[in-house]
């Protein structure tokens, strides 16, 4: 009954094979080598230690440490017939702060700023949902900075996005917190960087671009290891980032982290943060991050609920209830 | 506190941030269609979401909660409190999600919880979790009793449990139900404790010579002295049964207790059993009639008479005679002698050496009478008192309705632990149909039972049907739960909930109140003569041995080994004890080892002296 078609488990076996040709090289690294190669080309590896209590407990008597993060839901069918939930949150670690939501809502049916559906493709709409997801994410982080008073601002995902996608406001926030000596710091559980990789190639014609960091710094880093990407090495830095990759659990893989770049030296003792808030068993993330995470996801029953309890069902069925809903 | 998800008209959820729950309080449900409505917290749940440390899969160490913990963030504080609520009188709609929930005021449950007058009901302990709602309470319920927890004393801050007693006139009967240790014979002695302060004519049958109630475990100004109101009566020493006053089924009951009889026997009693015999008369009349059975013939008989050495000889072997041409026919012999020796079993435990007049006495002054026996003697005794106290309220009771003359007899109580041995369940016990009429018409004549067990599964089922108040304390028995269960109308939560039920609290589920409340028995005034614990015992008798045995030797120390022999004849002039050498060298090492002499080895041998 369940066979499978043939041409399929081959062309997943070939993905297999050229991904095993193309990095046989790098994978065959010896690990020292490489290692020296990134402390000649790319920064210095150094060992972490986690922070002290009394050092925890200084960060919370000047704000506590707020995480940032946003999660969007949506639902419906396909474009255009479908809502979408935005929703971020500023939670601080100081516990008596109530945790600060920003929400937006979205559906392609009502246009904004006189945009014409039709006219509107995809991808700009695939713009906007970042756009406004970023924009809610800063502007959450911004009221924070009023309502909290913060030592360090905690933002999920790299600070990059937030040039890209929130300028305007991103720049407020930035030196907001230049301004406040607030630090503000994004950590990034997936590294999509080719610094490393970069380099690589630079420097040994035989490799072929691209090679990302995610892969080659799998299991290169020792438990509580960081590389301190030198600015030569980060094409990063016009934005203005200082960057560093971390390994903070036990599992092999890397994160990483940015910095903005008046605050560079507040990078490793943020790094140790990280480490010092990463449980030794887990996918490398913080735990506030995940906490944080958690409490800003809108799930899809919440989604269905929400639409269900304020909408009417008239409405609802018309326009949200797709074929794939009813199979 | 809201109500939360999908609600029903009789159960549902609540959610709160703050404040935790307990099981079995009660809260107002403030319905924006409804009004106010009542309910009971049936389930209590916490949840944390973050808590086991389990974030998409991912195993959270210690030493992260510390850091954030120092940073500032409790992740306790994340936690949310559930509880499951079942309304008291179904609701027309389900209740609307989003109500607000707050705590009653005590006027508000005041009647859901006690139903009487503090001066008119037993105050039998205190109902659980009502500590929010107690402190609002009338000043006439405060302060009245002590509870025992975890060793001490605690003065009362909950809503007291306070039976009515005079609603047993609708819901007659009781049922004390819980396994060993569960505070069964805790809460059976506060009970009547309680009735004796209320001055109530009560029977106790105790098989374990426990209901004293002389010892006081409280020593306060308010305790209240039970020593004039109670008399604790030895079957066979303080009462038995009064033989003339049989009536032929009473005899064969008793036989019977001492001994299944059989159809023949019973023919037998009948038979031989005539109205006003005396216990002499009739045993007589059965040993002579068994003496000429074993002649076998009326010609052997008649020989005897013939050659009798004396004139009372040949008269007593007339007699005999007489006997055995009258009954040898229907009284086979081995019936006969079965008889005679159930007999002599019962008067040899005492049973017809002596009256119920002081048990009757006892009843008319309003006291409480603790009929003490082995569990065998005290059925036999049982039924033939029972039997007899119960007829003379009858008599009294009808004969007002027929309105011509009898002797005034009180209402009374009769309680028994172990009531399964009473009234036992797929075979018949003597005691058995007078405890089952007592039940199925016993209220009309104010006579009511409370029935203690461990093993309600064990009790006959028309007695267990009539009990219309239980008091269910732990059980651990599948098969008991399951009895109970059917018998009560305690929930799923709570039967549940039933062998986890810590000493001494209690579901009582009661018709009158129509529910089952949750609560805790009052700490007794008296004390319970079993208390002290067997280990101590032995303990302190060890002790007081060695102290006996040391005092004796005290003055002759040092002993030398070849002076045993003079020691042992000195102790035995002074105290009268006889040890040979043997025992005392061997109780001397022993006092050695223990520490109050020692040992020490000399020129001459070894030699004990003191330390």
């Amino acid at each position: 009954m369940f066979t499978i078609n043939d041409e399929l488990k081959e062309k997943i076996s070939n993905i297999n094979n050229l991904l095993e040709i193309k990095y046989k090289n790098i994978f065959d690294l010896d690990k020292t080598k490489f290692r020296q190669f990134i402390e000649d080309n790319v920064g210095q590896i150094k060992k972490m230690t986690k922070l002290n209590k009394d050092k925890l407990a200084d960060f919370h008597s000047s704000g506590g440490i707020v995480g940032v993060d946003g999660s969007n839901n949506r639902i419906g069918g396909a474009y255009p017939h479908y809502i979408e939930i935005f929703q971020a949150l500023a939670k601080s670690t100081y516990c008596k702060n109530e945790p600060l939501f920003k929400t937006d809502i979205y559906t392609p049916l009502i246009p904004e700023h006189d945009e014409n559906p039709l006219e509107v493709g995809e991808m700009i709409i695939e713009d906007k949902k970042n756009i406004k997801l970023a924009n809610l994410e800063v502007e959450a982080a911004l009221e924070s900075i009023d309502k909290f008073k913060p030592y360090a601002i905690m933002m999920d995902g790299g600070l990059i996005r937030y040039n890209i996608y929130a300028y305007d406001k991103w720049l407020e926030l930035k030196s907001r917190c230049e301004e406040e000596g607030i630090i503000l710091f994004g950590v990034i559980k997936d590294i999509k960087t080719s610094v490393i990789g970069d380099l690589i190639v630079e420097k040994n014609s035989e490799y072929e671009k691209p090679i990302y960091d995610k892969e080659i710094l799998f299991g290169v880093l020792d438990y509580g290891e960081m590389i301190l990407i030198q600015e030569y090495a980060n094409k990063k830095e016009p934005q203005g980032y200082a960057s560093v990759f971390l390994r903070s659990s036990l599992q092999p893989s890397v994160i990483g982290m940015d910095i903005i770049d008046t605050q560079r030296e507040h990078l490793e003792e943020m790094a140790r943060l990280v480490f010092t808030l990463t449980p030794e068993n887990s996918r490398g993330v913080p735990l506030w991050l995940d906490i944080v995470d958690k409490e800003v996801k809108i799930s899809d029953e919440m989604m269905k609920g929400l639409l269900e309890r304020y909408m009417d069902r008239g409405v609802y069925e018309r326009f949200f209830i797709s074929e794939r809903d009813k199979r | 506190m809201k109500v939360v998800g999908i609600t029903t008209q009789q159960e549902f959820f609540i959610g709160s941030k703050e404040r935790n729950f307990r099981i079995n309080e009660f809260l107002i449900i403030e319905d924006t269609y409804q009004g106010d409505l009542l309910g009971e917290v049936v389930e209590a749940k916490t949840y944390n979401r973050y808590i086991p440390l389990n974030i998409y899969g991912d195993f959270v160490d210690n030493s992260v909660i510390d850091s954030l913990k120092a940073l500032g963030y409790d992740i306790d504080e994340d936690t949310i409190y559930i509880a499951k609520v079942r309304l008291l009188n179904e609701a027309l709609y389900p209740v609307q999600t989003g109500s607000d929930v707050r705590l009653p005021k005590f006027s508000e449950i005041k009647n859901l919880m006690i139903n009487t007058k503090k001066d008119e009901g037993l105050i039998l302990g205190v109902i659980r979790n009502t500590d929010d709602v107690a402190e609002e309470m009338d000043d006439e319920f405060k302060n009245l009793l002590y509870t025992f927890e975890e060793g001490q004393l605690i003065p009362q801050r909950e809503l007291p449990y306070i039976f009515n007693i005079r609603s047993m006139h609708q819901y007659p009967h009781i049922g004390v139900f819980g396994g060993s240790g569960s505070g069964k014979s805790f809460g059976l002695r506060v009970l009547l404790e309680e009735l004796m302060l209320k001055g109530i004519p009560t029977i106790v049958l105790d098989p374990h010579f426990e209901m004293d109630f002389s010892e006081l475990a409280i020593d306060q100004d308010t305790t209240p002295s039970f020593v004039d109101k109670f008399k604790c009566l030895q079957i066979g020493i303080h009462v038995g049964v009064k033989f003339e006053d049989l009536s032929p089924q009473d005899l064969k009951n008793l036989l019977d207790a001492a001994g299944r009889l059989t159809d023949s026997m019973h023919n037998v009693v009948d038979i031989l059993f005539k109205r006003r015999d005396s216990f002499t008369s009739f045993s007589d009349r059965l040993r002579m009639l068994s003496e000429a059975q074993e002649e076998g013939t009326i010609g052997k008989i008649e020989a005897r008479i013939e050659n009798a050495d004396s004139e009372d000889e040949r008269r007593a072997w007339k007699e005999r005679k007489e006997l055995f041409e009258t009954y040898d026919k229907s009284c086979p012999n081995s019936s006969v002698r079965g008889i005679i020796w159930r007999l002599m079993r019962l008067a040899n435990d005492g049973v017809f050496s002596k009256d119920i007049r002081e048990i009757e006495d006892g009843l008319q002054n309003g006291k409480l009478i603790v009929i003490q026996g082995s569990t065998r003697i005290l059925q036999v005794f049982s039924t033939y008192l029972l039997n007899n106290l119960y007829h003379k309220r009858r008599d009294y009771k009808d004969a007002i309705y027929k309105k011509t003359q009898a002797d005034y007899f009180p209402p009374f109580i009769v309680v028994t632990d172990e009531a399964h041995n009473f009234a036992p369940k797929g075979y018949d016990s003597p005691s058995k149909s007078v405890l089952k009429e007592i039940s199925q018409e016993g209220r009309k004549y104010g006579v009511f039972l409370i029935l203690a067990t461990q093993r309600p599964t064990l009790l006959d089922e028309t007695i267990t049907a009539q009990l219309n108040t239980k008091f269910i304390f732990r059980t651990v028995r599948a098969s008991d739960i399951m009895t109970i269960k059917e018998e009560t109308d305690i929930t799923m939560e709570e039967s549940k909930r039933l062998p986890y039920l810590r000493t001494g609290d209690v579901f009582i589920s009661s018709a009158s109140m129509g529910r089952t409340i949750y609560a805790r028995i009052r700490a007794a005034y008296s004390t319970s003569p079993h208390t002290e614990n067997p280990f101590d015992e032995l303990k302190s008798k060890a002790k007081e041995e060695d102290e006996k045995f040391y005092s004796l030797i005290m003055n002759k120390l040092p002993i030398n080994d070849i002076d045993m022999v003079h020691i042992i004849s000195d102790i035995e002039k002074e105290a009268n004890i006889t040890y040979t050498i043997d025992a005392l060298e061997e109780k001397l090492k022993l006092m050695a080892d223990k520490g109050y002499i020692t040992k020490e080895e000399t020129l001459f041998g070894y030699r004990y002296k003191k330390l």
